[in-house]
């Protein structure tokens, strides 16, 4: 499966997760949605941190 | 502080819960007679209607296989009415009794465990609908002890029993939080469970949720349990034609719409008891 194909699914997947866990603090869906787009863009950031930490330590220990 | 001085965030402590793993016990303790009565049978029928399908397929598909090549505490237990096999160990007794009846440790027993049986997809369901049933039957039970630990003579009526919202939460994402009355989140959440659910069949051409293949997977897309019936009626039964090269995604997406649905369970029973015990003020804004 292509890198796109990928991330075209982990995005969407990312972001339905954090409406069921946003979804616990809020009463509303408006709110739930809300919270949940901001959570996503965080989880991403750690995503790319992860993924480029992981890309560095292969570097480091097997090269290229 | 609860209305006797205690702490209302403390459990009820290991006897409940234990008492919990028997359908019924924890109703008949709080003198709801009629009630134990329907909780055990319901738990047994459901158990007893899969188990005449599967039978000895649930040493197969148990967490830690009792097989002659694994652990002989696990052959013990198996042997003694405890095969780990989840969710059906929840509902301890007919699953106890379940075992003890068709229990052979032989290797012509253990060619039996792997013998593919007709409508075992639906006798499995049935089986583990079991469990989840003795388990809402015990949430049900907690609920009362805990109204009636925590609370006082004028303890107002929930907005919905806690158990049932988190019971039909089990069978339809969301429709425990429309229930208790959060109707456009219980929508939100359900389309989430439900769609991170559908792209996972949908990646595995519908092979992810079966539990004679994947059975630890399923333990875990069971808490999902409209989508796991749907999957036992419709796609489990379908023969595969080569192996869809997305399988694996579909399967992992399929387990996690399960642990969503844990989540969203778990909510909908605390929006209807916050309908009774309110958060306090410096508890809602932390």
């Amino acid at each position: 499966m292509n890198l796109v194909l990928r991330i075209a699914v982990y995005v969407p997947v990312l972001f339905l997760i954090a409406v069921v866990i946003t979804g616990q603090h809020h009463a509303t869906a408006a709110a739930t949605l809300r919270a949940a787009v901001g959570r996503t863009g965080r989880w991403l950031w750690w995503s790319l941190l992860l993924v480029g930490g992981m890309l560095a330590l292969e570097l480091a220990f097997i090269g290229w | 502080m609860t209305h006797r001085g205690g702490n209302p965030h403390r459990g009820l402590g290991w006897g409940p819960f234990l008492l919990g793993f028997v359908p019924g016990l924890l109703q008949w303790q709080l003198g709801q007679k009629p009630r134990a009565v329907l909780a055990f049978a319901s738990c047994t029928v459901v158990f007893f209607v899969g188990w005449v399908l599967v039978r000895e397929r649930l040493f197969y598909w148990a967490l830690l296989t009792p097989d002659a090549a694994g652990s002989g505490l696990l052959r013990t237990l198996a042997g003694c009415g405890l095969p780990i096999t989840l969710p059906e160990l929840l509902n301890l007794p007919a699953n106890a009794l379940g075992a003890l009846l068709c229990w052979d440790g032989s290797p012509t027993g253990e060619r039996l465990w792997r013998l593919p049986r007709d409508l075992e997809h639906l006798g499995g369901f049935l089986t583990g609908a079991s469990g989840m049933l003795a388990a809402f039957w015990s949430a049900a039970a907690h609920w009362q002890l805990r109204r009636r630990r925590d609370g006082g003579a004028d303890l107002p009526p929930p907005v919905a029993d806690p158990a049932l919202c988190a019971g039909l939460s089990w069978l339809v994402p969301g429709l425990g939080h429309a229930r208790a009355g959060q109707r456009d989140k219980g929508v939100l959440l359900g389309v989430a469970v439900a769609a991170v659910f559908a792209l996972g069949l949908l990646f595995s051409h519908g092979h992810a949720v079966d539990r004679a293949t994947y059975s630890v997977w399923w333990i875990a897309q069971n808490l999902f349990g409209g989508g796991s019936l749907f999957a036992a009626l419709v796609t489990g039964p379908m023969r595969m034609v080569g192996e869809p090269p997305d399988l694996q995604l579909g399967v992992v997406l399929c387990t996690v719409a399960g642990l969503m649905n844990l989540v969203v369970m778990v909510d909908a029973y605390t929006v209807a008891e916050r309908s009774v015990f309110p958060l306090r003020p410096q508890e809602a804004v932390a």
